[in-house]
């Protein structure tokens, strides 16, 4: 066993050191591979670099995300919760009539905002991802869009009044609930003035304007509510992922419900990561095929040149296997040094790129980039296609007899 | 140390076929023995059949060194990896343009058989030899800077570093002019005596041979067969 490993080392210094005696070809061998590696990676780092970040804008986006139902139905809670239950749905929450869902907010006589836009939320909204509430909105508790705690001269955690108004047999009325700021949500998240409540609370407002009496709201008139079932007029729901979002509205479209979504956008970066992803392949293909053309030749031709000296080695001692071990390792070492320089060529190339795309705006976000994982799997492409020279290379090696050392050609 | 008897060698098939018969050979340690004979005519079959390198047609009987080891035995059964450990560790070859490796030192060139037999790289006999050859000098040069005696007296040592029983030359003195060929030739004598082992000189200079007094066997070529025979 040790004496295997003695000579193992041994042949390994041995090849180590032909390689670098030799090494005006060699480096001529690797760089063929360098030549192929580095702008590969380039390519790919560039091409890797549009795409995922066309694809995070999708995905940061929750919009995206987004299935809006375009006219107003008359939804009950078990269909909801058919909805809810869906692989394909993120998240889904009834809405009132668009009429109820819009109310007053008054933080003092100075600052107010009238019809701001009541949405309901609960957890998992998609929209207040960004937000880190310790815990889902529960009660008086709203989020604030940017632009309403703006207008309000609020904060989080500062009391609000949020005033609803009715006409009952012929008096004009208003509610009024006392609410407290949770959160307030960027703007570009949401836009427009709006505040984000728990569902009882749009419920409880539109029953409210429907002529009920709903203690909270302080006011005393009012139908009782007594047990009636909720009707939702829409939903406000968001696909599980961006892959899901024509399915899910190929789904409410089968029943009949008119859908808006950005499906469009999604299929155009579908179209572009495919497009890219096919060309940086065909690239790929065509270099690595020349690459393995050049490397094979040079290769083959370095043995041939050798020939004398593999049949010395043999005549020493050293049998087949350990010739074509000799032969493998040095195809591998070339390679492991051209990915080195491969890898470090792509570094600086990549430099220049980050620097021309940072000067625009337009490209500012794109970056050339690779995860480590590309690299290793480029890694292993390189060794693949040594692996296939040396192999080559150990078939012509097998010929060599040791006797050809005596043979003077 | 090597004694043959009736071996047959063929090289090419059908009419082409060229046989070399070697009748009888024994070789006694620190005894040398030259092969001559025109271009052409099997020397270098010869040796390489000797040399555990081609596979004879027929043999009676092949021993090598001390302890006896029954090389025909080996070829009638194909063992091949036994014949290969064999001719690594018990033969040593001089090969016509050195054979030297061109990515290593004279040092490491030297050292080589050593290491691959796993021989410590210390040798009191190598230090001799080396010495003895006048290679000191340039012992840390690489092959290519070495003129072609100096290349050939290099090839002589690492034939000889790993201790083998039986030596095979094959035309050493050929690319030397006649002053260094007589040279090497007087150093290859010597050194086979000291150390006692067993030597087989493929040369077509006979004259050089033949100042030596060395004992050869000459090539005689009838009808596509060449005999190898003692000279008188």
């Amino acid at each position: 066993m040790n004496l295997a490993l003695k000579r193992l080392r041994l042949l390994a210094l041995l090849a180590l050191q032909d390689i670098w005696h030799d090494r005006k070809v060699s480096m001529c061998i690797a760089a063929a591979l360098v030549a192929v590696i580095a702008p590969l990676l380039l390519l790919f780092g560039l091409k890797y670099g549009v795409v995922s970040q066309l694809q995070s804008e999708l995905l940061d986006d929750p919009r995206n995300l987004e299935i809006g139902m375009v006219s107003s139905g008359r939804y009950d809670a078990a269909w909801l919760d058919s909805l809810r239950s869906r692989p394909d749905v993120g998240f889904a929450i009834g809405m009132t009539r668009s009429l109820n869902t819009q109310a007053d907010l008054v933080a003092d006589p100075q600052h107010f905002l009238d019809n701001a836009e009541i949405i309901p939320t609960a957890e998992g909204d998609p929209l207040l991802s960004s937000l880190t509430l310790s815990e889902p909105l529960q009660g008086p508790e709203v989020v604030l869009s940017e632009s309403a705690a703006r207008r309000l001269n609020v904060d989080v955690n500062d009391p609000l009044s949020l005033f609803v108004s009715r006409r009952l047999d012929g008096r004009a009325e208003r509610g009024r609930q006392f609410i407290v700021v949770a959160g307030i949500l960027p703007p570009d998240v949401f836009p427009r003035p709006a505040a984000f409540v728990p569902l009882p609370l749009l419920i409880a407002l539109e029953e409210f304007r429907d002529g009920y009496h709903i203690d909270a709201l302080g006011v005393g008139t009012g139908e009782p509510r007594g047990e009636r079932e909720t009707q939702f007029s829409r939903a406000r729901m968001y696909a599980a992922d961006i892959d899901q979002v024509a399915e899910l509205e190929q789904w409410l479209n089968a029943q009949h419900i008119d859908t808006v979504s950005r499906l469009a956008e999604i299929e155009n970066v579908r179209a572009i990561s495919h497009v890219l992803g096919l060309v940086f392949g065909v690239i790929a293909i065509t270099a690595l095929v020349g690459c393995l053309a050049s490397m094979l030749g040079a290769f083959l031709a370095n043995i041939d040149r050798k020939r004398k000296d593999l049949a010395v080695l043999r005549l020493l001692g050293f049998d087949r296997p350990a010739i074509a071990g000799y032969i493998v390792l040095q195809a591998g070492t070339l390679t492991l040094a051209a990915y080195a320089v491969g890898l470090v060529l792509y570094g600086l190339g990549s430099q220049v790129f980050n620097q021309a795309l940072a000067t625009s705006s337009t490209t500012g976000s794109v970056v050339c980039r690779i995860t480590f994982m590309h690299g290793v799997i480029a890694l292993l492409l390189a060794l693949l296609v040594a692996l296939m020279v040396a192999v080559i290379g150990v078939l012509r090696a097998f010929s060599i007899e040791p006797a050809e050392s005596l043979r003077e050609l | 140390m090597l004694a043959i008897k009736g071996m047959m060698a063929q090289r090419g098939h059908g009419d082409h076929a060229h046989r070399i018969r070697l009748p009888e050979l024994s070789l006694a340690p620190g005894q040398c023995l030259a092969i001559t004979g025109p271009s052409g005519c099997g020397k270098s079959t010869l040796l390489e059949t000797v040399g555990l390198l081609l596979a004879p047609s027929e043999l009676e009987c092949f021993m090598l060194g001390k302890p006896q080891k029954d090389v025909a035995t080996l070829w009638r059964t194909r063992e091949q990896g036994e014949l290969a450990k064999l001719r690594a560790r018990d033969l040593g070859f001089v090969l016509q343009s050195g054979g030297l490796l061109p990515f290593l030192s004279v040092a490491d060139n030297i050292a080589l058989p050593r290491r691959i037999q796993s021989l410590p790289i210390k040798s009191d006999r190598i230090t001799q030899a080396v010495d003895r050859l006048g290679l000191i000098p340039l012992m840390e040069k690489r092959p290519a800077m070495l003129s072609i005696g100096e290349r050939q007296r290099v090839a002589f040592v690492r034939a000889l570093a790993h201790e083998p029983q039986l030596l095979l030359a094959d035309e050493p003195t050929a690319a030397l002019d006649p002053h260094s060929a007589h040279g090497l030739f007087a150093l290859f004598m010597e050194v086979v005596k000291e150390l006692q082992i067993a030597a087989l000189v493929v040369s077509h200079d006979w004259a050089l041979v033949e100042t030596f007094g060395v004992p050869r066997f000459d090539a005689v070529t009838v009808k596509g067969e060449t005999v190898f025979e003692p000279r008188p």
